[in-house]
């Protein structure tokens, strides 16, 4: 390169200079001594059809984002709030109708229970995320409970913690999509039929966003949350005025009414803490702050802490004050002729049925979709902890072209779609399986703080074990309770999957361990060169110039090397033989002769006939089968060459003491 | 109208040494191109001894000198500006950077100065920069090393 450039003038007779080209810049740049760090151009696919795929990959994900970039896909508070957050607040719309639907039974002085239903759970809220905050600034590493039980108390217990996490973010998208969806077909009932399809897109909508990388997602995604936080704060406001300060509102009607009269004190008992088991829904989305402190602007664990806080502070007024207007508009279900849910009956009666109506259902609507969004944020970071930690397959832990973890969010965005399609889209047929993992989650993860503060004893610990206590106690409460009273609706369910994926996790981990100490080197002392003895063992069809180039290649490894030729043609097989011996005369030349006309299987019963012929007091030789092959030029001819060589190669691909070496001839060469 | 900190340009050559001013001078460079949108372009000059031919491969293997051009051209791209590496051969590192200025049309020249002294104590500017500022048709910035150490 250097020998064919001219030097080029200077201005002054004398001064010379030669340019040389850097051919490694494009693709590598020296970073260190012995270190290149790839380019994008070095990471571009180099066939036709891969540049195809990556451009249309390019055209709905986006351009790829190098690892360094990774500090600008953090969130800021705003943005964390809204990605993080939809879930918990989103869970506002729903769960004052799910306390209602089971006050109902209990009629209408049941239904009076709601607020001090609506406010139990904001305790509860608030001893949770007093606890999560806590666990925010002890691992900032992110992963939540799970890190913070595996930590604490030990591998069975975190896994249990990371299952029912896992099944719980399923549940989230799958419960969110249903529920918006039913906010489109409450403002517009005739897409009541469209109902899952709906669902599956808004899925594949929310994938595609979340597969553009962090930051973009928060772009989309956080202008709904706020739309829909600043609409309901509203209507609250403006409700509670009516109510309070010009006395309006509404009592139950007499339907409901007339039901009083028989009410049993025991029964309305349970029905307190059923509604206050459904109402617990509330509480879901909570922990997922905690399990994605990473991927908070630095620095990370304070900026978590305080987005979480910001989160429970707008979930608790939204949670009470919509439930303190239903209640006193005298709101319940209405689910004939077409199903209005109780935040859109609110909503009606507060903005009445404008255009403030209508916008409000669709942001209402949009934060539900996000809600999903939270999990698809928070499910691929856990599996890519447990993936780094070997209880999830590892290419869970790699991120993809936008630093997103492509791999987990395509698996929940799948999972989810196929459990709306199996419970049709219908929100209440999904919510007995949720909910019920989020507390078991809740305990777990206070448990293991208690144990945290036990150990490190750092200053304040007294104070903040006390807090964790009062909050596992709290939670543990209400994990049986929401268990037990939805247990046969569908929290079986889970009961169920959490040991079956803590078992599956188990075997993975047990696999990699297995892997590791078969392969794992001594980490002191000179590694030996070879000392098994080799020998090479090349199938032909012929002398030409692919089988020369694979004996040369034999030849430069051992001398230990022999050319099998396969046939049922034994004329043919002489007159190879004779040019054999001819041309390469110090390579044996073995022809098997197939009567049956197998070509493989042959091959294969000569290796181990080979085996077995070796002295059984030496160790067994390394044999590489060299395979010469042609390497077609058009991906359409491909189909023409090396046919046999692909099946040889998959019936040795595993065999003993054996190595494939393709030796590929290509045109020129 | 406020007078700017420093005249604009439409292109400068920054002479990189291979020592710790480069990432300096680079920085420096890249933050006012940025604003102007002007070209960067990055020389590195490998002196080649006269016993050796002009073109004979010495700089072309070396990861060391690749590796001069390579961290100024990821300097400069922290900054948001793109940086043109180029390696250069020659006999006088001073003229081969001004004419490759010359060439290149810069109305701008960036070199840094290390701060070294001769034996006995005095200030060494070297040959390169007076050369430079000598014969150099553009404007030419000369940013000198800080002294680490008050001198006694």
């Amino acid at each position: 390169m250097i020998g064919g450039r001219r030097p080029l003038q200077g201005r002054k007779p004398g001064d010379r200079r030669v340019r040389l080209e850097r051919p490694h810049a494009p693709y590598f740049r020296y970073t260190g001594r012995g270190q290149l760090t790839a380019r994008e151009a070095a990471s571009a696919p180099t066939t036709p059809a891969g540049r195809m795929w990556a451009s249309i990959r390019g055209f709905f994900v986006g351009r790829p984002l190098a690892s360094e970039d990774e500090l600008g896909e953090r969130l800021a508070k705003k943005k964390a709030l809204a990605i993080f957050s939809s879930d918990a607040i989103s869970s506002s719309a729903y769960a004052t109708e799910e306390i209602l639907r089971v006050l109902i039974l209990g009629g209408a002085a049941a239904m009076a229970f709601g607020l001090e239903i609506s406010i139990a759970i904001a305790v509860l809220l608030i001893a949770v995320a007093v606890s999560y905050r806590q666990i925010c600034i002890a691992y900032p590493g992110g992963g939540g409970s799970y890190s913070v039980s595996r930590r604490n108390i030990g591998r069975t217990v975190s896994l249990v913690a990371a299952s029912a996490l896992l099944i719980d973010y399923v549940m989230t998208v799958a419960v969110s999509t249903s529920s918006a969806v039913e906010q489109i077909t409450s403002a517009f009932p005739i897409l009541f039929d469209e109902r899952v399809l709906i669902g599956v897109v808004a899925i594949g909508l929310i994938t595609l966003g979340n597969l553009r990388g962090l930051r973009e997602a928060g772009n989309i995604f956080a202008v709904p949350t706020y739309l829909f936080i600043g609409s309901a704060m509203l209507m609250i406001a403006v409700g509670t005025f009516r109510i309070v300060v010009l006395g309006e509102g509404a009592s139950y009607g007499p339907e409901l009414r007339d039901q009083v009269t028989g009410t049993i004190q025991p029964l309305t008992a349970i029905l307190i803490l059923r509604a206050f088991a459904a109402g617990a829904v509330a509480l879901t989305g909570t922990e997922a702050i905690a399990t994605g402190v990473p991927a908070f602007k630095p620095p990370e664990a304070k900026n978590a802490a305080t987005t979480l806080a910001v989160m429970a502070l707008l979930l608790g007024i939204l949670f009470i004050g919509l439930t303190f207007l239903a209640v006193n508009f005298g709101i319940s279900l209405i689910e004939v002729p077409v199903k209005q849910t109780v935040i859109s009956q609110v909503a009606h009666e507060v903005y009445g049925d404008g255009v403030p109506f209508y916008l409000f259902q669709a942001f209402t609507a949009l934060l539900l979709f996000l809600a999903a969004n939270t999990s698809f944020n928070a499910f691929p970071r856990l599996l890519a902890i447990l993936a780094a930690d070997d209880y999830m397959p590892r290419q869970f832990a790699l991120r993809g072209d936008r630093l997103a973890y492509s791999y987990g969010i395509l698996v929940l965005s799948s999972l989810a779609a196929g459990l709306i399609v199996i419970f049709h889209g219908e929100t209440h047929l999904l919510i007995p399986l949720y909910a019920v993992g989020v507390f078991i989650d809740f305990t777990i993860s206070q448990t293991g703080m208690i144990r945290h503060w036990l150990r490190e004893r750092s200053p304040g610990w007294r104070r903040r074990l006390s807090i964790n206590a009062f909050g596992a106690a709290l939670t543990a409460t209400v994990a049986v309770i929401v268990t037990s009273v939805k247990f046969f609706d569908g929290a079986w369910l889970v009961l169920v999957l959490i040991p079956v994926l803590v078992g599956l996790m188990s075997f993975i981990h047990r696999q990699y361990d297995l892997q590791a100490a078969e392969l794992r080197v001594r980490e002191e002392g000179l590694l030996p060169g070879p000392h098994r003895e080799q020998r090479v063992i090349i199938p032909v069809n012929g002398i030409n110039r692919a089988v020369v180039q694979a004996v040369n290649f034999g030849r430069a490894m051992t001398r230990d090397l022999r050319a099998v030729y396969v046939t049922d043609d034994l004329d043919e097989a002489d007159a190879l033989r004779a040019r054999w011996e001819r041309q390469l005369p110090d390579v044996p030349l073995v022809v098997v002769e197939s009567p049956y006309r197998a070509m493989i299987s042959p091959v294969v019963a000569y290796l181990d006939i080979l085996d077995q012929a070796w002295p059984p007091d030496k160790e067994a030789p390394l044999t590489i089968v060299v395979l010469p092959e042609y390497v077609a030029r058009h991906w359409w001819d491909r189909l023409l060459y090396n046919q046999t060589s692909k099946r040889l190669k998959s019936a040795l691909v595993g065999r003993e003491h054996t190595v494939i070496a393709d030796v590929p001839y290509r045109r020129g060469h | 109208m406020s007078e700017p900190q420093a005249p604009a340009f439409r292109r400068a050559v920054v002479a990189l040494n291979g020592g710790p001013s480069d990432e300096r001078i680079v920085r420096l460079v890249a933050e006012h191109a940025r604003h102007t949108k002007a070209e960067l372009i990055g020389v590195h000059v490998v002196e080649i001894d006269w016993t050796l031919p002009l073109d004979s491969d010495i700089a072309g293997r070396s990861e060391e000198v690749q590796r001069v051009l390579d961290a100024a051209e990821a300097v400069a791209e922290e900054s948001k500006v793109r940086l043109e590496p180029v390696l250069l051969q020659a006999r006088d590192v001073g003229a081969a950077i001004v004419d490759e200025a010359v060439e290149r049309a810069a109305d701008l020249l960036v070199v840094g100065l290390p701060y070294r002294k001769r034996f006995g104590g005095e200030f060494a500017i070297g040959r390169t920069i007076p050369y430079i500022l000598q014969n150099a048709p553009a404007a030419v910035w000369v940013v000198r090393d800080p002294i680490s150490e008050e001198p006694r």
